[in-house]
């Protein structure tokens, strides 16, 4: 198998906004989500993983909460603001205009 | 951004920064359960329990560095760093107090001083002046077109008529000071206090408002009621009238003339002259109209109308100038010229304060530098602590600022201390500027928030100055070798940088301008007060005597302002009989008199001198000091006649009138001339002819300059006098030349004055002793101070000079240990160790010298009998530098001739 892409900088927000806006989740599971849902293509290291979401909650577009988890240990559980979906559509709008544009050059060049 | 995100936002950092362990703890408890999930995946994949925790913690990595950037990623980071870092730093600062008390306290000294001085410069120059639009006003001066450097007063013509015909000025005044004979109850003891004669358009231009009372009213009558009023000062309304309210309207006399108080100032009014406790009208009288010369005695101040430049004013003013001398021939070669009201008051504190400024400034940054050097060497010893440190993740920038903000500690407890030093300094440099005579002092100048806060910047400022370079230099670190056991064992230390030594060569260079300018400014105070008096003032015994003004003088009228009298002989009459009976005093082998000290008298009567006859082509009018003497007076006091005679005991009212002039008024008014002969008319209206020329005996012994002086016989005086000067006429110091028994003559002296006038004692005994000593003690004050700063700087830059030899020497103690052993002599190694020495002190001592020359110019005008590129000068300051640093090198020098080498190379 070979090694999962390394994210694009950057388009870690984008993920970690878009899986928590499903519903909340701990640290980890945001990790297992994003490689799960990319079809193991996408691999998230714990090492970039925490940085981000710190930074994200520090700038208001995520909240966190500790809760049980499901072994009834206590988890740090992310959620989304609602300052925070708007900043989601904010970036996907960014990506859509960013990844058409490579996929326009690419497709051109 | 929305209300609701600004809140989270601002909730989170708060929580942070008020409980920085809650986050971190919040933040390992995370990292644990992520660690947990990991090694249960681990074990699920069938790893036996340990093994999967211990595959989960190779994964998960450093969680020390991963909390690291976790805490960077929340952006507080910086506050929080600072905070730990000041906790940390005050640790590692009260590990070491020696090194912390020696740079707080030394950089506390130079920021202390430099906020004092600029606290002093800033109070000089930014404060407005307590006047209204003060920013408007100026002094006007007159100056003789060949000698612009003096300027001098203005007559009550030239006033008038810059007044009227001046288009760019809105306002004007003139005031006239000199001492006052007053009494406030017909009872009370004369007094003698400082006066001023205010036009009543003064008070108006200068915007002042009486404390109680009124001011002057617009007169032209010197007659009216109006005209005679005096205003009081607060403190003579406290002394004198006990602060009674109903002080105003009594009467008190002023010269002998009875007035009406019509008001007291605020206290704290101050205008030209300091300690002035009355104001009286002056009021253009009778025939204000020339005659000119009239005596100069105005000092003119007056508004500018709004817009107008002071070039613009200057140049109206040289129109009307020139105008005026077209049609005055005596007012030929006058000039005026306008100077901002404030630099007439205090210009005279710059240069010095300026001076004082840059020595200040140079001491610390030598002390920054200093402490630059001291930072480095405890670098050298924490080499350890902080390869641990880098070994532990952290970044060289992390480390350049924990080191900074140590630094910054230190900084800012100087600051604080710094505040005790400004507040001395501040009291002490009010002290060491000493106006020059009839200026104001400069008043004590309060510690404010301004200089406080300044302080606080210096201390941060020199923090990062002192800080940077140390703590860059320190941080690059190499922890691998650092840490290594050869670092343990042999104790290397660590390759100062280059820039230490380009650093020690410029203190000893800053150290240089400043000795030569502090040696300078002693050089000509020393010539100064050395100068040579030009009498001999051992061996004689002297006195003042003097006779009430009432006594002889009556008040016959006012002409422009100024009172005239006639003068009742009985004065001359009286002094005459007294000094014919200290003559016959068997101890006394030659007697003089003299009206007033010769030297640094209080008061210091001045007449106009115009050279009569066509001897020159323009006759100029000149201003002189005015003396009246007894026969004999300069051979009493062993003055060496130039040429001519003094006055001798036909030199009465009946012979022909005669003057003695001093060698400075003789070059004035007739260059390269015998001025014996010549006919002269003085203030007075009188011809007189010079008999004899006598050398500078200086006025004052702290102008540089000598002054023009001239004598006149006290038995050849007009019955008539118009002026200020009028207790002149009934004074007199007489000069005893005795052989030894002073005490003796004294107490005949004393006998025989008694025997003229019984009532009246002898006023002051050593008059003229104690005028001598009294020399410039402020310019003495102000070369103190100079002198301690030029040596601090010197000591500095000589500690700096011994960090870097011991440091040499500690360096280099394998290599001196390897050529000791290898057979190399004394000679040798002095010369290993001072080669880097004389590389810092000889180009640092050029530098020093070169600096020394560029900056002469600025020093120049304070210097007298020397000048400022002396080479004897800047070879003294060299020569001592480099004996100090030959000191500075002996203890470094001797600790690496002692080296072992059998024990050193042991040791490697």
């Amino acid at each position: 198998m070979p090694k999962p892409a390394d994210l694009l900088q950057g388009t870690l927000d984008l993920l970690i906004l878009k899986t928590v806006a499903r519903e909340p989740l701990h640290g980890w599971a945001i990790a297992k989500r994003i490689q799960a849902l990319s079809g193991e293509e996408l691999s998230v290291g714990q090492g970039s993983l925490y940085p981000a979401l710190h930074r994200l909650e520090h700038q208001g577009w995520i909240t966190a909460q500790w809760k049980e988890s499901e072994r009834g240990r206590a988890a740090k559980v992310y959620s989304l603001t609602r300052d925070g979906r708007q900043q989601l559509e904010r970036e996907l709008d960014t990506w859509k205009r960013l990844s058409s544009a490579v996929g326009l050059l690419l497709k051109r060049a | 951004m929305t209300a609701s995100r600004l809140l989270r936002i601002v909730r989170l950092r708060l929580r942070t920064l008020l409980h920085p362990r809650d986050a971190d703890v919040e933040i390992d408890r995370e990292f644990a359960f992520h660690l947990e999930q990991l090694a249960q995946e681990k074990e699920a994949e069938g790893l036996s329990r340990e093994a999967a925790w211990r595959a989960a913690r190779r994964e998960f990595g450093n969680a020390a560095a991963l909390t690291d950037r976790s805490r960077d990623a929340r952006g507080l980071t910086w506050l929080e760093d600072l905070r730990h870092d000041a906790v940390y730093g005050w640790r590692m600062l009260r590990r070491t107090p020696g090194f912390a008390a020696v740079a707080t306290l030394s950089l506390a000294v130079g920021i202390g001083a430099n906020a004092a001085v600029a606290g002093a410069i800033a109070a000089v120059a930014a404060r407005p002046l307590p006047f209204l639009h003060a920013d408007r006003l100026v002094a006007i001066r007159a100056y003789q077109a060949d000698h612009p450097s003096q300027s001098q007063a203005a007559s009550m013509a030239e006033y008038l008529a810059w007044q009227q015909r001046s288009r760019t000025l809105d306002a004007f005044g003139a005031s006239r000071s000199g001492p006052r004979v007053i009494r406030t109850t017909a009872d009370a003891p004369a007094d003698r206090v400082q006066g001023q004669a205010f036009t009543p358009s003064l008070f108006a231009t200068l915007g002042i408002r009486p404390a109680m009372g009124a001011l002057f009213a617009e007169t032209t009558n010197p007659y009216s009621k109006d005209a005679l009023v005096v205003i009081i000062s607060d403190r003579l309304w406290q002394g004198h009238f006990g602060g009674a309210g109903d002080a105003i309207g009594r009467t008190m006399t002023v010269d002998g003339a009875r007035r009406v108080i019509a008001g007291v100032l605020p206290p704290g009014f101050r205008y030209q002259d300091d300690n002035v406790e009355l104001w009286i009208p002056l009021i253009p009288g009778r025939d204000s109209t020339p005659p000119i010369p009239a005596a100069r005695t105005l000092a003119v101040t007056a508004r500018l109308k709004p817009g107008v430049t002071l070039a613009q004013a200057q140049a109206d003013l040289d129109e009307v100038s020139a105008a005026l001398a077209a049609e005055t021939p005596e007012l030929a070669g006058w000039r005026v010229r306008l100077v901002p009201l404030r630099d007439t008051m205090y210009g005279w504190t710059r240069p010095r304060l300026l001076t004082l400024a840059f020595a200040v400034a140079t001491v610390l940054l030598l002390t920054c530098a200093n402490i630059a050097a001291l930072l480095l060497a405890r670098g050298a010893s924490r080499q350890r602590e902080l390869a641990m440190r880098v070994a532990l993740g952290a970044s060289t920038g992390r480390l350049v600022r924990q080191l900074l903000t140590e630094s910054l500690l230190i900084g800012l407890l100087a600051g604080i201390a710094g505040l005790l030093v400004a507040r001395a300094g501040l009291t002490m440099l009010t002290a060491a500027l000493g106006p020059p005579p009839g200026l104001p002092r400069l008043g004590a100048i309060p510690l404010d928030g301004w200089i406080a806060g300044g302080a606080i910047l210096l201390g941060i400022g020199s923090s990062i100055a002192f800080g940077w370079l140390p703590a860059r230099a320190i941080a690059r670190i190499d922890a691998g070798s650092a840490l290594g056991a050869a670092a343990t064992l042999a104790r290397v230390a660590p390759r100062a940088p280059r820039w230490r030594g380009m650093l020690v060569a410029s203190q000893v260079a800053a150290a240089e301008v400043l000795l030569v300018g502090a040696i300078l400014l002693g050089v000509s105070f020393v010539r100064l007060s050395g100068r040579e008096l030009n009498f001999e003032p051992r061996g004689l015994l002297t006195f003042s005597y003097g006779l009430r003004a009432a006594e002889f003088a009556r008040a016959t009228g006012v002409v422009d302002g100024e009172r005239e009298f006639e003068i009742s002989p009985i004065a001359s009459q009286t002094i005459a009989r007294v000094y014919e009976r200290l003559r016959a005093l068997p101890g006394a082998h030659l007697v003089g008199g003299i009206s007033y000290p010769p030297v640094n008298s209080i008061i210091l009567p001045t007449t106009t001198v115009r050279p009569a006859g066509a001897a020159s082509a323009a006759p100029l009018t000149r201003t002189a000091a005015y003396f009246l003497v007894t026969p004999r007076l300069f051979a009493a006091m062993q003055t060496p006649l130039i040429s001519g005679r003094e006055f001798a005991d036909a030199d009465t009212g009946p012979a022909p009138w005669g003057a003695v002039v001093n060698e400075t008024l003789a070059r004035l008014c007739w260059p390269g001339e015998d001025p014996v002969g010549k006919l002269v008319a003085l203030g007075d209206g009188r011809l007189r002819q010079v008999i004899g020329l006598v050398p500078d005996i200086p006025t004052r012994l702290n102008w540089a300059d000598p002054q023009p002086v001239i004598y006149t016989s006290f038995l050849q005086q007009p019955a008539q006098y118009r002026g200020r000067m009028v207790p002149m006429f009934g004074e007199m110091t007489f000069v005893l030349r005795h052989s030894g028994d002073a005490a003796g003559l004294l107490a005949a002296a004393r006998q025989a004055v008694a025997g003229v006038t019984p009532d009246r004692a002898l006023v002051e005994v050593d008059a003229v002793d104690a005028r001598l000593r009294a020399r410039l003690p402020e310019s003495r004050n102000y070369v103190i101070a100079v002198s301690a700063v030029a040596l601090a700087a010197a000591g500095l830059a000589m500690i700096g000079l011994y960090g870097v030899i011991a440091h040499t020497v500690t360096a280099r103690a394998g290599e001196i240990a390897i050529r000791k052993a290898l057979g190399a002599g004394r000679r040798d190694l002095v010369a290993l160790v001072s080669r880097p020495v004389a590389l810092l002190i000889l180009p640092g001592l050029a530098l020093g010298a070169a600096a020394a020359l560029a900056l002469s110019p600025l020093i120049a005008a304070q210097l007298w009998g020397t000048t400022p590129r002396d080479p004897a000068i800047f070879a003294a300051a060299a020569i001592a530098l480099a004996a100090a640093a030959l000191l500075a090198c002996a203890a470094p020098l001797s600790r690496a001739l002692a080296v072992d080498p059998a024990r050193r190379l042991r040791c490697e």
